[in-house]
């Protein structure tokens, strides 16, 4: 459900429609076709009743029968029928075919728009709000297309058509009918504009009905604890019943202003043409045909408006909807940018220098952060929650822009290089392993074609996940669904360590990747990574000490800044920060105070 | 169809409104025969030359009096038919509320919300389609189709009538198979729209996966592949879709050659005339309608019928803790003795607690200290009366609590849980939830007391900022706080603190704490803590350890003892240090 409401004023309707309107260019031959094909079922349509007329007129009044032109009109009808279902059918198709693919772009651009925003996006905005964005809003616009403005086109070509045929048929009458077109101009615009205003407000209520349903069933525990049940029921039900009261304006509205008052029209349409004809006739013959052309004519033109009228709200919802897609499409917040001036990265040395950095602009997670760890170097992080550890990395791996200081890697700055290059040679692996829908094989070797099995394969062995994976019933071609919960989480990690050594990084980051392991995989998951940090610089958040043991470096942050340095041994005969964590994650407290 | 007799309870409720609404269904159907036969009626008199003026203006006026009525009566009957329909689902939904206000815990932990909410959003829905398009679709397509069927045979021509209706079931037939056919291929767009969702929603929660592994371009090809799948399911929908139209139009028009071919000869044979034949036509497209509208009325039916028996099943569940018969009406006052052999929650083997046996004495504190999962909650909530099925008993003033009407036990009890749940209205509101009546000072008294008072006085609105999404957003240890203020609204017999001082800083926490050791002399206090710091001064404190108790005893007696509570105690004094920074 979505929370803030989207006010928009007419010329943002407007706006908005036009933009999506821009969506139909790259489709415009389809659509040419398709209106190419609306044009000859309307001709069908609008010659059907003047073969009949003729028939009545020429013949049936008079009482003669020559065979050939009846026989002639007859077959002339019957073609006409039959391929106008056949051209019927193919234009309907290619529209809904057109309306397909313009939403299939637009959600491509939606998606391609979310995969080049960055990290901070996804930190305000829940990702249930995202997807919705990306499927759901699309989904109404879809619906906009298909049922809507396909129905408005084919009615606007179909009352240009009838009205051709009526003009041919009658000039001075085609003018009098002229007369419902302000008339039913009149009642669209009454029913759009209360309406929009009872269905907004029913659609309001509705939500305010699903909110607070929604809060009570969450909180029920605290309803029934504090014994306000009877409250809050009324409470319920004044809200129940204010949205039957909008419910009802809303039957009043439908039913004075849809169905009926266009049928109500259609009555005095008939009404006119019956009279001018009964007038006409008082003084000159008319031709029964006629009377019947324009009877048929009339009901032709009526039957799009009705079913389009019915869909208005369906238009409402869409241009709604396309607001959210846009504001996101527009969207400024995007990933930082790389330059990609820098060659290669080959040593791995990374340096960061004087880093200062907020989240927020106001208070700072980083204070001048500097330190160096050498190729081939392991320096740990560690710290208490929310002390700035886990920052270092964000920037480290580009998923923030940074402002103060500079982050270099073999004496280059990180936004100098190129994207690739940067997610080539850093691999990152993450306290919860993320697995993707597919097979272990193919989270392993993600989307990179080139990976041949057998280094699919040795990843996992060097990793010794290779051992759990070929126990499997499938082995690698298991597959993974529901981000792997079949899978233990130490088993999961051994699956994201594999695909990090599968790309062979020249730098390693480690995110508390021993957090959240049971037991079993335990000891596999420390030798792994023992191996893993040969011959590569490796930064590591740890969370338990015994980890970090024989790194070369270990800051101690608090606060956003480096308070402690060292290795493990000097740390601990400092006897500071450091030592105090050690004695706690030993359970050793003897020796406090 | 049974789902109509499944709703005879509410059909019969208002009998009148659907009597009314029903009958006036049937006039407006009637009314709609008028117009094609006045339409015959002068073709007829201007082809023969003898159309007179007052014939024409009676018959004009006669259509004019039909066009209005229908007018006002269809406007009427939807306020009948569908003004009833809303009334179902404004009856049943708030039936469902009362319910849900009556369910226990196990309920909720049963049913997700997610599927609560569907059935009283989706599920009234369709059963609201149910008693008023259903409604509608049934009576008004058997009504029309008859009358129109009727004034063709009778007043025109019953030969013509048969023939020209014989291509008619055939319409009923394909329409029926196309649906039966859209049917399965809306499974297969169904299934590829949500292939797509699910790709969206793992690569929005994978995006630093994505990012680390510069996987973009080639998700957004997977994307494109899996969108092109949607677009594919979606054209094979539409390949059906687009038979409906031409179709109908198809065998229309085969009915429109039947009608003038046959028509011309009866015309010529002197059977009917060029008015009739006109007429004729008209009525054929009024007979679209009643034939596609079955195929549409079982759909709406199929839809409210499964809807309405989910909705009286879930109705049907019963609360599983209800007052005893002749329950005490008191509202219980003084020691509070637990003496409980044995729980489990249900479906799980493993006993939550056992062997526990204490006493409270009114007016005391007793702390509860133990790690996540050894029962310090699950104690807790025996007392709240969540669950009734346990070996032992717990009594609250001498007597079981299980004899008190639940109302009355829980009017005694301040309960402030570990998951402080506020509402979204104001904060005072919140604070006085339980006494929506209670005055300024009063809430004011409570949030000083719960030592919340000067941060609330900062937000925008002071104590009419909404909280929430729509308002202010609140720290845990604001909202911690508040629920404590909650609770001390109802100056309760016995306070129960669930952990929920854990986000408050130390010296916060302890000026609560010495708040209620003030305000609160005759009443008894339970508090569960993690942190050790928050119990050390009750009277009494249990430790828990694996569902019973492993220590009970004084802050000071607990630590003579040098067991699990000691071993806490110290880990704590150096965990506290650590968070400092180092420096005590």
């Amino acid at each position: 459900m979505e929370k803030q409401r989207i006010e928009l004023t007419g010329k943002d309707q407007w706006l908005v429609f036009k933009r999506l309107l821009s969506y139909l260019l790259p489709h415009k031959k389809m659509i040419a076709l398709a209106m190419g094909l609306l044009v000859l079922t309307v001709i069908g349509d609008v010659l059907g009743p003047i073969i009949i007329k003729t028939l009545l007129d020429d013949y049936l009044t008079p009482g003669t029968f020559p065979t050939s032109p009846i026989v002639g009109l007859a077959s002339a009808y019957v073609f006409i029928q039959v391929s106008n279902v056949i051209i019927s059918y193919f234009q309907l198709l290619k529209f809904q075919e057109a309306a397909l693919k313009i939403i299939q772009q637009l959600r491509i651009d939606v998606f391609t728009k979310v995969q080049n925003l960055g990290m901070r996006y996804f930190d305000r905005t829940p990702a249930g709000s995202i997807v919705s964005r990306v499927t759901n809003d699309t989904e109404a616009i879809k619906e906009m297309f298909v049922s809507v403005l396909i129905g408005f086109l084919q009615s606007a070509f179909l009352v240009v058509g009838v009205y051709i045929a009526m003009f041919i048929l009658n000039v001075r009458l085609a003018l009098i009918t002229m007369l419902m077109l302000p008339i039913l101009g009149w009642i669209i615009y009454l029913y759009r504009k209360y309406s929009s205003i009872f269905y907004q407000d029913l659609r309001e209520r509705l939500s305010q009905l699903n909110a607070k349903l929604s809060e009570s069933v969450q909180g029920m525990g605290m309803v029934q604890a504090f014994g306000q049940e009877a409250r809050l029921r009324d409470e319920f039900n004044d809200i129940n019943d204010q949205h039957w009261q909008a419910g009802k304006r809303n039957i009043k509205i439908d039913g004075l202003l849809l169905r009926p008052a266009i049928d109500l029209v259609y009555a005095l349409a008939l009404i006119i043409v019956l009279s001018y004809f009964g007038i006409t006739s008082f003084s000159n013959t008319v031709e029964v045909g006629v009377i019947y052309a324009f009877v048929t004519y009339i009901d032709r033109f009526f039957e799009p408006i009705k079913q389009v009228m019915q869909r208005l709200s369906i238009f409402q919802q869409a241009i709604v909807a396309a607001s959210r897609v846009f504001a996101l499409l527009d969207e400024k917040d995007l990933v930082p940018a790389q330059i990609g001036t820098a060659g290669n990265i080959s040593n791995g040395e990374i340096e960061f220098r004087n880093v200062t950095f907020s989240y927020d602009g106001q208070t700072d997670v980083l204070k001048n952060i500097s330190f160096t760890a050498k190729p081939g170097e392991t320096v740990a992080l560690v710290g208490h929650t929310g002390s700035g550890k886990s920052s270092i990395i964000n920037l480290l791996m580009r998923f923030y822009e940074f402002k103060e200081g500079d982050i270099r890697i073999d004496g280059e700055s990180v936004k100098d290089y190129a994207d690739a290059e940067l997610r080539n040679k850093i691999g990152l692996v993450l306290q919860d392993p993320f697995l993707f829908y597919g097979t272990i094989e193919s989270n392993i070797r993600l989307h990179n074609a080139e990976m041949t099995d057998e280094e699919v394969r040795a990843a996992a062995e060097f990793v010794q996940a290779d051992k759990f994976i070929t126990k499997l019933p499938d082995g690698y071609l298991q597959k993974v669904t529901e981000r792997g919960s079949t899978f233990s989480s130490g088993q999961r990690q051994l699956v994201a360590f594999a695909r990090t050594m599968a790309a062979d990084p020249k730098i390693l980051v480690l995110d508390e990747a021993t957090a959240n392991i049971d037991t079993e995989t335990e000891v596999a998951i420390q030798q792994s990574l023992e191996r893993m940090r040969i011959g590569r610089t490796t930064i590591a958040i740890a969370h338990r000490l015994s980890t970090i043991q024989d790194a070369n470096l270990i800051l101690v942050l608090h606060h956003g800044e480096i308070v402690e340095r060292g290795t493990h041994q000097e740390l601990l005969a400092h006897r500071g920060l450091y030592h105090k964590m050690y004695l706690l994650q030993n359970g050793i407290v003897e020796t406090v105070k | 169809m049974r789902v109509f007799l499944e709703l005879g309870w509410f059909f019969k409720e208002r009998k009148k409104q659907y009597a009314i609404g029903i009958s006036i269904l049937l006039i407006v159907a009637f009314l709609g025969v008028i117009p094609p036969r006045i339409i015959g009626l002068v073709v007829d008199e201007i082809s023969r030359g003898t159309l007179s003026a007052a014939f024409l203006w009676k018959w004009l006026g006669v259509f004019a009096a039909a066009a209005i009525s229908t007018y006002i009566l269809r406007y009427i009957w939807r306020q009948f038919i569908f003004g009833s329909a809303i009334i179902l689902a404004r009856d049943l939904r708030e039936k469902l509320f009362r319910h849900f206000t009556r369910m226990s815990p196990s309920f909720y932990q049963k049913n997700r919300v997610g599927d609560l909410m569907a059935h009283a959003t989706n599920d009234l829905q369709a059963v609201q389609q149910t008693a008023g398009a259903g409604v509608l679709t049934l009576v008004d397509s058997i009504a029309t189709g008859g009358f129109v069927i009727a004034a063709m045979a009778l007043t025109i021509s019953w030969k013509l009538t048969l023939i020209v209706l014989l291509p008619m079931p055939v319409m009923a037939y394909m329409t029926n198979y196309y649906g039966k056919l859209m049917h399965e291929r809306f499974h297969g767009a169904q299934a590829a729209f949500s292939g797509l969702n699910d790709k969206t929603q793992e690569s929005i929660s994978g995006m630093k996966v994505i990012k680390t592994f510069g996987q973009e371009k080639e998700d957004i090809e997977d994307f494109k592949r899996l969108s092109s799948d949607v677009v594919n399911e979606n054209i094979k929908v539409a390949r059906v879709d687009s038979l409906f139209d031409p179709t109908i139009s198809a065998i229309i028009g085969v009915c429109y050659l039947l009608t003038i071919g046959f028509g011309s000869y009866f015309v010529m044979g002197g059977e009917m005339t060029i008015g009739d034949l006109v007429a004729f036509t008209a009525y054929l497209g009024l007979l679209v309608w009643p034939m596609l509208a079955f195929g549409w009325l079982f759909n709406i039916v199929e839809r409210g019928r499964a809807s309405y028996d989910r909705i009286r099943a879930l109705l049907a569940q019963p609360a599983e803790i209800d007052d005893q018969e002749d329950a005490i009406d008191r509202q219980p006052s003084g020691d509070i003795q637990f003496a409980l052999e044995k729980f489990q929650f249900t479906g799980d083997e493993r006993a939550a607690l056992h062997d526990i046996h204490f006493t409270i004495k009114q007016g005391e504190t007793l702390g509860i200290a133990g790690k996540t999962g050894s029962g310090k909650s699950a104690i807790l909530r025996l007392l709240l009366r969540e669950f009734d099925d346990y070996e032992g008993t717990v009594m609250f003033d001498g007597v079981s609590i299980n004899s008190y009407k639940k109302q009355r036990l829980r009017e005694a009890i301040g309960y402030v849980p570990q998951d402080h749940f506020l509402f979204s209205t104001t904060v005072g509101g919140n604070i006085a939830f339980a006494r929506p009546n209670a005055s300024i000072e009063e809430i004011h008294e409570a949030a000083k007391l719960a030592h919340i008072h000067d941060d609330i006085l900062n937000f925008p609105l002071g104590y009419d900022t909404v909280v929430g999404e729509r308002g202010v957003s609140l720290s845990g240890g604001q909202k911690q706080r508040i629920s404590i203020a909650r609770a001390l609204m109802m100056q309760p017999e016995l306070l129960i603190l669930d952990d929920s001082l854990s986000a408050v800083d130390a010296k916060t926490e302890e000026a609560i704490l010495e708040s209620l050791k003030k305000t609160r002399t005759g009443e008894t206090t339970i508090i569960t803590s993690h942190r050790l710091s928050a119990i050390q001064h009750a009277h009494q404190i249990v430790v828990m350890h694996e569902g019973t108790v492993a220590e009970i005893g004084t802050h000071e007696s607990l630590m003579n003892r040098k067991g699990r509570y000691f071993e806490m105690y110290e880990l704590q004094q150096l965990e506290a240090l650590v968070e400092m920074g180092g420096e005590a």
